[in-house]
């Protein structure tokens, strides 16, 4: 296609100004730039982010560093708006001349930031986004992932089911808009795979007050299990009006990752009980690794590290490694070590998946159990990645 | 003999030269300084200054406050992208992207023309949240993550061509646009239509007295406001590469709408002054503490405790003055800075 050669001469152009910086910085500190919401809804993302960075920071730099050189990280507030979260990355890049960059939560930042960093020929990853584009079709020769996909979440929690409940009829609820659409679907397919029997799908707009309104509909399919990805006060609602309603009786109701929280899990109360999902990291992880992280991170935030915390922790472990490997910070050589490298984390060891920069790591899945979340399962790695769809490299 | 309008008209041509002068020298300094960074942030700040633009010929002209002019800028935005996605042709990209904002603009009038005040500034709200919301949710437009993978172009100027991916060339190229449309506005302003703009303003029922018709001038105002935001985002993609549909969010209008009034209402240069110094300080401030929503907020809040009439309407009466002191037919909008300079000098 034509567009790829000038796209091509753009980024020899960039790339020349970006090594000239990247000879300068092989001495001193090695920095490291974060694009992560410091402010709006996506707040706590960006705390987690933050306090995982910084732990793993000074827990490097307190151990010698990165082949010797410290790590300083520089954080800029992306507001949650790939607009901004681009125009600061391109500050990072190419004023602070950062040798990698992370922190983007949204998708369409860490696809956009993506695309920044081809074009300045730098290495960046995120600790966040679970899209699935962003290691299948967008992926990027610059962009690795260490965070388990949307994929890796639903095929842990359908492997789980199949056992649990073999060839079980499912019902899914989903809210109405792109995202709700997505997850329903790749669950929906997950799901099948196994065995198990789609019964119908409905879609409720966000923010809905009365869910009553579909419970005809999923009494009518006879469903033993209810997937759902609403989130927030739309799963207080529903959950509360199933148990009101007596439909919980005799049904598992299993979800995304976000749809029963910290957050959310007081207000749900007994109706939350039985919930299951999958996800990446959860502290009662009981390996002597995980709950002396655990520990630091309380000591260090007064905080419970969560999911993100730990991703983001985990990351600067990875990037560390990679450098050592290369000898170098140079983008070619350090992407060339990150392929395929192995590394331990508090999660488990995690590998990065050479064909599309996405990390292989251990699932969880997790149910709800007097009101607080137990690991009941795990699914290892290979059994949770899924195929490889980047076309790209 | 100059009337009031047509002085005030000329301090803000004297506002636009010193602007023009300044991005000049940067567009010089960045050059010899090899920096890309700096321009390319300056190139955003002048895109959104052309969305300020379109919120000021609204509110500070026909007295329409406009809370969704990004819808129009987003449009743009994103026709601009499908277009270069397809075709790699910045002008085909122009052209689509103005015919689109044009179509856009006009049924968007319609609509919001009906009504007036305060239900005028709701209805261009809502129009803009309700094709937010359906751009977040069309899987064909990238859905919330928006579309990435806008190539580079080439601008072709006749045998030249500037690569987009050249710091100051596209600089220089957004800074001949985004002043070409703010002469453009200046000049509509300044013929009988902008006088009946004018009145509206001061006094619509009076209008129809006088044989105008007061629909037909919102109406055209409102299609050229349109325009203006759409051409202005649909350079956004060509700079940044990506579009998404956070463009067409309220926080694009707001700023918008914060810049004018940051600038000054009713002054054209005032809401380009006001949209670069956000986006400067925007960019600044953010680096600086993650708290810099506080530190906006509360320089806006003095700005319009203590400069009600924005930064430019503080200092062009200071300007008018001197405008007034030259012999009026000798005053030509390119020889006025130099009159000024020798006033100056004089006093």
């Amino acid at each position: 296609m034509k567009p790829f050669g000038i796209l091509a001469a753009a980024s020899a152009l960039l790339a020349t100004t970006a090594l000239q910086g990247a000879a300068f910085a092989q001495s001193g500190p090695i920095k490291v730039g974060v694009v992560t919401p410091l402010s709006g809804t996506y707040t706590p993302i960006g705390q987690q982010v933050r306090w995982g960075l910084e732990l793993a920071a000074k827990d490097i730099n307190a151990a010698g560093g990165i082949a010797g050189r410290q790590i300083t990280l520089i954080f800029e507030d992306e507001e949650a708006n790939p607009a901004v979260a681009v125009q600061k990355a391109e500050k990072l890049f190419q004023v602070e001349k950062v040798d990698f960059l992370t922190g983007t939560v949204n998708s369409g930042s860490t696809l956009a930031v993506a695309q920044l960093a081809e074009r300045n020929n730098r290495l960046a990853a995120t600790t966040v986004s679970f899209a699935d584009s962003i290691t299948g079709d967008k992926c990027s020769p610059n962009m690795f992932r260490v965070n388990a996909r949307a994929e890796q979440q639903s095929v842990a929690l359908a492997a789980w089911l199949e056992k649990e409940k073999p060839k079980s009829k499912v019902f899914y609820l989903g809210p109405d808009y792109e995202m709700g659409r997505s997850t329903v679907a790749a669950f929906k397919t997950n799901a099948e795979k196994s065995g198990a029997q789609s019964m119908g799908e409905v879609f409720a707009p966000l923010d809905s007050k009365d869910y009553t309104q579909y419970f005809g509909q999923i009494r009518a399919a006879r469903p033993q299990v209810v997937y759902t990805s609403v989130a927030g006060n739309d799963t207080v609602r529903l959950l509360t009006q199933l148990q009101d309603f007596g439909m919980l009786s005799n049904l598992t109701v299993v979800g995304a990752s976000g749809t029963v929280t910290s957050q959310n899990i007081g207000a749900i109360g007994a109706a939350a009980e039985g919930f299951a999902t999958g996800v990446g990291y959860s502290t009662q992880i009981d390996t002597p690794a995980n709950k002396k992280f655990v520990e630091a991170f309380r000591a260090a935030n007064k905080a419970d590290p969560d999911l993100y915390g730990a991703d983001s922790y985990g990351l600067l472990f990875a990037y560390k490694a990679s450098v050592e490997k290369a000898d170098s910070t140079d983008t070619d050589k350090v992407r060339d070590a990150l392929r395929g490298l192995t590394w331990k984390t508090p999660q488990g060891e995690k590998t990065i998946r050479a064909g599309d920069h996405q990390a292989m790591q251990p699932m969880y899945v997790v149910r709800v159990n007097k009101g607080k979340f137990d690991i009941v399962t795990s699914v290892p790695a290979d059994k949770a990645i899924g195929p490889d769809a980047c076309t790209r490299f | 003999m100059l009337d009031r309008l047509a002085i005030s008209m000329r301090a803000s041509h004297v506002l636009a030269i010193l602007l023009l002068a300044a991005a000049l020298c940067l567009a010089a300094l960045g050059a010899a300084l090899d920096d890309s960074f700096y321009l390319r942030l300056g190139t955003e700040a002048l895109i959104f200054a052309g969305l300020a633009l379109s919120v000021d010929l609204l509110l500070g002209y026909s007295g329409a406050l406009s809370l969704g002019q990004a819808l129009y800028f987003g449009i743009g935005a994103y026709v601009s992208a499908l277009t270069l996605m397809t075709v790699p042709s910045f002008w085909l990209a122009m052209a689509a992207a103005g015919l689109a904002t044009l179509v856009a603009a006009t049924i968007g009038g319609l609509i919001a023309n009906r009504v007036r005040g305060v239900y005028f500034a709701l209805i261009t709200f809502g129009m803009a949240q309700v094709v937010a919301k359906v751009v977040y949710n069309t899987r064909e437009l990238g859905a919330s993550d928006g579309m990435i993978g806008i190539p580079v172009v080439q601008i072709q100027f006749g045998p030249f061509a500037i690569s987009a991916g050249n710091p100051v060339g596209f600089f220089l190229i957004v800074l001949a646009i985004i002043m070409g449309l703010y002469g453009l506005s200046a000049y509509l302003l300044e013929t009988p239509f902008g006088r009946v703009l004018t009145a509206l303003k001061a006094n619509e029922r009076r209008v129809p007295f006088l044989g105008y018709s007061v629909w037909r001038a919102r109406m055209a105002v409102y299609v050229f406001a349109g325009l203006v935001a759409g051409l202005s985002g649909a350079l956004y993609p060509v700079l940044r590469g990506f579009v998404s549909p956070e463009l067409m969010f309220f926080a694009t209008s707001g700023n918008a709408v914060i810049s004018v009034i940051l600038g000054g209402v009713g002054t054209l240069i005032g809401a380009i002054y006001g949209a670069v110094l956000l986006v400067i300080l925007k960019s600044i401030i953010g680096s600086w503490t993650e708290h810099h929503l506080i530190v906006i907020g509360l320089l806006f809040m003095l700005c319009v405790m203590f400069l009600p009439k924005g930064l430019v309407g503080f200092s062009r009466p200071w300007i008018e003055r001197r405008i007034v002191r030259v012999p009026s037919q000798e005053v030509t909008a390119s020889a006025v800075s130099p009159a000024i300079a020798k006033s100056r000098s004089a006093s």
